[in-house]
């Protein structure tokens, strides 16, 4: 059967135009994979990101049929319609076509201090983590992030400010203050409590877990910070 | 294969009832306050005296303003449950689960309280039981 | 450092007041007395009330709670859009402040003769 692919393109010069193209449905065919098939046989101007294609990079990242998703793991049978609409990341800044800048996103995640900051530099010691702490149940769930960009997108309150961290920083951050061995706590708590960039932007309507490819429970995050800085630490403790 | 709309909807209210629920919240808020400043508008009547103030509450007898009345109810109980299913969450509770936490708290809950009121309401001003 | 976690605070407790306050001004205005069970809110039924200084003290809070409660929820949606610099914040904060004290004051003087 066939199904109707609509793309957005940008081109370099300016505007917003739909191109449209009929594909016959393959079985296991992805978002991705009818990019590449109207790129190759219809349409070779297209433009689109992509690197691993299977789902570990991040690199694919887009709207379809207005939900941020990864073109590589999504299944055009599973979107259950008869036209696939596909669009770049909605607030960022399009480059051409499907392909996004990721500047301001990554400008952000810098600003929650994303790097491990370690307490002792010089320990020749193995650090120990037990398996009943904090870190260690948390952690798994929570470092899985490709910087996709998806929750970023989908968040309603990053489409207007430009200052608010995103889902993506402020996990990030989470799982740096959760780590016994980090030692930047109060400086990432410091950009976290503030009232624009910070924390409190989250009114929890959790589109960021709905996209997230990882499955990370990035509105779980959020108010895990917002939690420690309910109880006055200036020392985490989740 | 159907509708796009129809389909999102079935496929997506599941999913994306925290950003409903987020919206419902605010438009909520802001009617609520809207209705605050129409309250206080007709209360402060009473500083006029009894004719200025019965006539001010004269427009309010009317069964259309009985059933805004009813809706200013529904207004009240959507944001005040709501309200508690965001609280609950920013706490921990219901992280994992907060699809349900708005169906069944926020709207499920909800209606129960707003029937509790409204249905009186109703019988009583609306219909003069 | 603690300015944010505080609003935050008092955000959800004026919620939670408002939920009692406005059950038993709901009452009160519908249910307590056989004028109000008949929709009969006029001014003698009203004033009768209102008269008493311990009514008053109850609305007027009632007020105050809910003006904190709906002025914030504003500003943290403006604060949202993030238009503002921070000198813009201080103003819009500034501005609600002087909203709702006005808005206090004519809740107020509604009961001046009574």
């Amino acid at each position: 059967m066939n199904i109707r692919i609509r793309i957005a393109r940008f081109p370099v010069q300016g505007g917003k135009t739909f191109s449209e193209f009929q594909l016959v449905l393959e079985e296991r065919m992805t978002v991705l994979d009818a990019l590449f098939r109207v790129q190759r046989e219809m349409d070779s101007s297209l433009g689109f990101r992509c690197a691993c294609r299977v789902g570990m990079c991040g690199s694919c990242a887009v709207s379809i049929n207005r939900i941020p998703r990864l073109a590589c793991s999504t299944l055009v049978k599973s979107l259950d319609s008869a036209t696939v609409t596909v669009e770049p990341l909605p607030n960022l800044p399009v480059i051409k076509d499907l392909a996004v800048s990721l500047a301001p996103f990554f400008e952000l995640w810098k600003r929650a201090l994303p790097a491990f900051r370690p307490r002792n530099k010089e320990s020749q010691e193995l650090a120990r983590i037990p398996a009943d702490t904090l870190f260690a149940q948390l952690a798994p769930g929570k470092r899985d992030c490709i910087t996709c960009g998806a929750c970023y997108s989908a968040c309603t309150i990053t489409r207007k400010s430009g200052r608010y961290l995103g889902p993506a920083a402020i996990n990030r951050a989470l799982l740096r203050l959760l780590d016994p061995r980090d030692a930047a706590d109060s400086e990432r708590l410091a950009v976290l409590d503030k009232e624009i960039e910070g924390v409190w932007r989250c009114h929890t309507q959790f589109n960021c877990t709905a996209t997230c490819p990882r499955g990370i429970n990035l509105t779980d995050s959020i108010v895990r910070i917002k939690r420690a800085l309910l109880r006055r630490g200036r020392s985490f403790q989740a | 294969m159907t509708s796009p709309a129809r389909v999102f909807l079935r496929k997506y209210r599941w999913r994306f009832s925290g950003m409903v629920a987020w919206v419902i919240q605010r438009v909520t808020g802001l009617l609520l306050l809207f209705y605050l400043f129409l309250h206080i508008h007709t209360v402060s009547k009473l500083a006029e005296g009894p004719e200025a103030f019965n006539q001010a509450m004269a427009t309010f007898h009317s069964p259309l303003f009985k059933l805004l009345e009813i809706g200013l109810l529904g207004t009240v109980v959507l944001h005040a449950v709501n309200g508690i299913r965001i609280t609950l969450i920013d706490l921990g509770i219901g992280v994992e689960k907060q699809r349900h936490l708005f169906w069944f708290l926020t709207v499920g809950i909800g209606i129960l309280i707003f029937l509790a009121g409204a249905i009186p309401m109703f019988l009583f001003a609306v219909l003069k039981v | 450092m603690y300015r944010n976690a505080v609003k935050w605070y008092v955000q959800r407790i004026t919620g939670g007041l408002l939920l009692f306050l406005l059950a038993a001004h709901f009452w009160v205005e519908h249910f307590m007395t056989a004028p109000a069970r008949r929709g009969d809110l006029s001014y003698q039924v009203i004033a009768a009330r209102v008269s008493n200084p311990l009514w008053q003290a109850i609305d007027i809070s009632f007020l105050v709670v809910a003006l904190y409660h709906g002025l914030n929820g504003f500003r943290e949606i403006i604060l949202d859009y993030d238009i503002l610099g921070r000198r813009g914040v201080k103003v819009l904060t500034a501005a609600l402040v002087l909203v709702g004290l006005v808005w206090a004051w004519w809740g107020i003087t509604a009961f001046r003769h009574l």
